[in-house]
């Protein structure tokens, strides 16, 4: 599998997922998902949960507080004006929940499928104009530069005794100090790199001509990927408006 | 437009905003500080507008991204709010560029201009983001935000008329702060830098052959 056919496939089902309100329709799209993850990426799959569920998990327990607790009514019954209630509240909750953990899941189950690969082998496969993912490779350039930065000037703040290693009140006092020690380090590696660094070593036009080779063509296994996504939302969509006309 | 000191600039905007905002996502304050680089953006290019919206809509464009693959998988549904964003930083809130910069320091006119920046840009971001926390949320974002959502639920107002209030009491605020920081920075960020983003690419190719990359 290629990653952008990942990417389109991810597309796909977060696309159906967004517009689904159904509970079925979302639990057909979680089992498209788990057997992806198998297939792709075998029994790692059991790792690609953690994430997922710690970021879903706190919502989830704040949505059923203020869903199910203090509303206790859905927000169609809210529309409607009708008294409601905690179960159809719970239901609701479970929707909104379900459709997050889903894309959640399918985020990390893709960046886990390519986690062999390093950003840059990412980016360079991806179908996307030359500019973006030179940009991309810079972003993730400058992040790592920004984290060093901030050790760097912390560390220096430190031997200065301008902030202390632990929590203090000097801290709150001179944390504007620390900030912009940290942006004036950046600007000034920012500027060197630009004008000295980057010109003598010829690093732009050098990364032009490793990301401007051709992308990986798609593959049969990403177009059976999406072929599955797109039956399977038109499946469970059908069933969902079928369950509807019948009730 | 995109010349290499500019590409650098928005790379180092959307780190920007990568680093702060998911620091602040992760310790789960009940503010967002996510685009204080998309702002800082609009305000180092503020000569030329079209240029300080492309790149700051840019550099919130490739935070999103990199937030989306490692911290925050539902950010992308913001995309809306990053182009309401960048719209209102370069063509109101790069305004207050000389008076960002001016030394010594108007405390007054300082203070005033980011409050009145941020109140603009909050209201913004509050009207544009209200429809995706209503829908995808249930109005529930996990922040702080969400018990006042539900205070305004249990008055009886509908989700995205609730999202919408609730945005709108705690947008203002963080995007205050938000244009404070950006403000600050830009204070402080060398001429020389500022220099080398209005320089056009040709001309500074010229100068230098490996320059324009």
């Amino acid at each position: 599998m290629t990653p952008s056919g990942a990417i389109a496939f991810a597309a796909i089902v977060i696309g159906g997922a967004t517009w689904s309100a159904d509970i079925r329709a979302l639990t057909v799209l979680l089992a498209l998902c788990i057997t992806f993850g198998i297939v792709e990426t075998g029994w790692r799959v059991r790792k690609a949960f953690a994430w997922p569920a710690a970021i879903v998990g706190p919502l989830a327990l704040f949505m059923a507080i203020v869903w199910v607790g203090i509303v206790a009514r859905s927000p169609a019954e809210i529309a409607a004006g009708l008294a409601g209630s905690r179960t159809s509240a719970l239901a609701y909750v479970a929707v909104v929940c379900m459709r997050l953990f889903l894309i959640a899941l399918l985020l990390r189950l893709v960046t886990l499928r390519f986690s062999h690969l390093t950003p840059l082998q990412f980016i360079r496969a991806l179908w996307a104009p030359l500019l973006l993912k030179k940009l991309l490779v810079l972003t993730l350039s400058w992040i790592d530069t920004i984290l060093h930065a901030v050790d760097r000037s912390r560390t220096a703040l430190v031997t200065a005794g301008v902030v202390a290693p632990r929590l203090a009140l000097k801290n709150v006092a001179n944390g504007w100090i620390l900030v912009q020690t940290v942006w004036l380090s950046v600007i000034t590696i920012a500027i060197g790199r630009a004008r000295d660094k980057w010109p003598a070593e010829n690093t732009l036009a050098r990364l032009d001509e490793v990301l401007s080779v051709p992308p990986l063509s798609l593959r049969w296994r990403d177009g059976a990927w999406m072929a599955a996504a797109i039956v399977t939302l038109a499946a469970a969509f059908a069933a969902a408006a079928l369950r509807a006309a019948i009730a | 437009m995109l010349t290499t000191p500019r590409l650098i600039a928005i790379a180092l905007c959307a780190a920007l905003n990568f680093s702060i905002g998911s620091i602040v996502y992760l310790i789960k304050l009940p503010v967002y500080l996510d685009s204080i680089g998309t702002i800082l953006c609009a305000l180092l290019l503020a000569g030329d507008r079209k240029a300080a919206f492309v790149c700051s809509f840019l550099s919130a464009l490739l935070s999103l991204i990199v937030s989306t693959l490692l911290i925050n998988p539902f950010i992308p549904w913001f995309v809306g709010t990053d182009v309401a964003l960048a719209l209102v930083s370069a063509f109101v809130t790069s305004h207050g560029a000389a008076i960002f910069r001016a030394r010594p320091l108007r405390p007054a006119a300082f203070i005033a201009r980011v409050l009145l920046y941020g109140v603009i840009t909050g209201v913004t971001a509050a009207v544009v983001s209200a429809p995706v926390v209503a829908y995808l949320f249930g109005g529930v974002t996990g922040s702080g935000s969400a018990l006042v959502v539900a205070v305004f639920l249990h008055a009886g107002q509908q989700l995205l008329s609730a999202s919408l209030s609730s945005g709108l009491a705690i947008e203002p605020i963080d995007k205050s702060l938000q244009v404070l920081l950006a403000a600050l920075l830009y204070r402080a960020t060398p001429g020389e830098f500022l220099a080398m983003l209005q320089t056009s690419g040709p001309d500074q190719a010229k100068r230098n052959p490996g320059y324009g990359g």
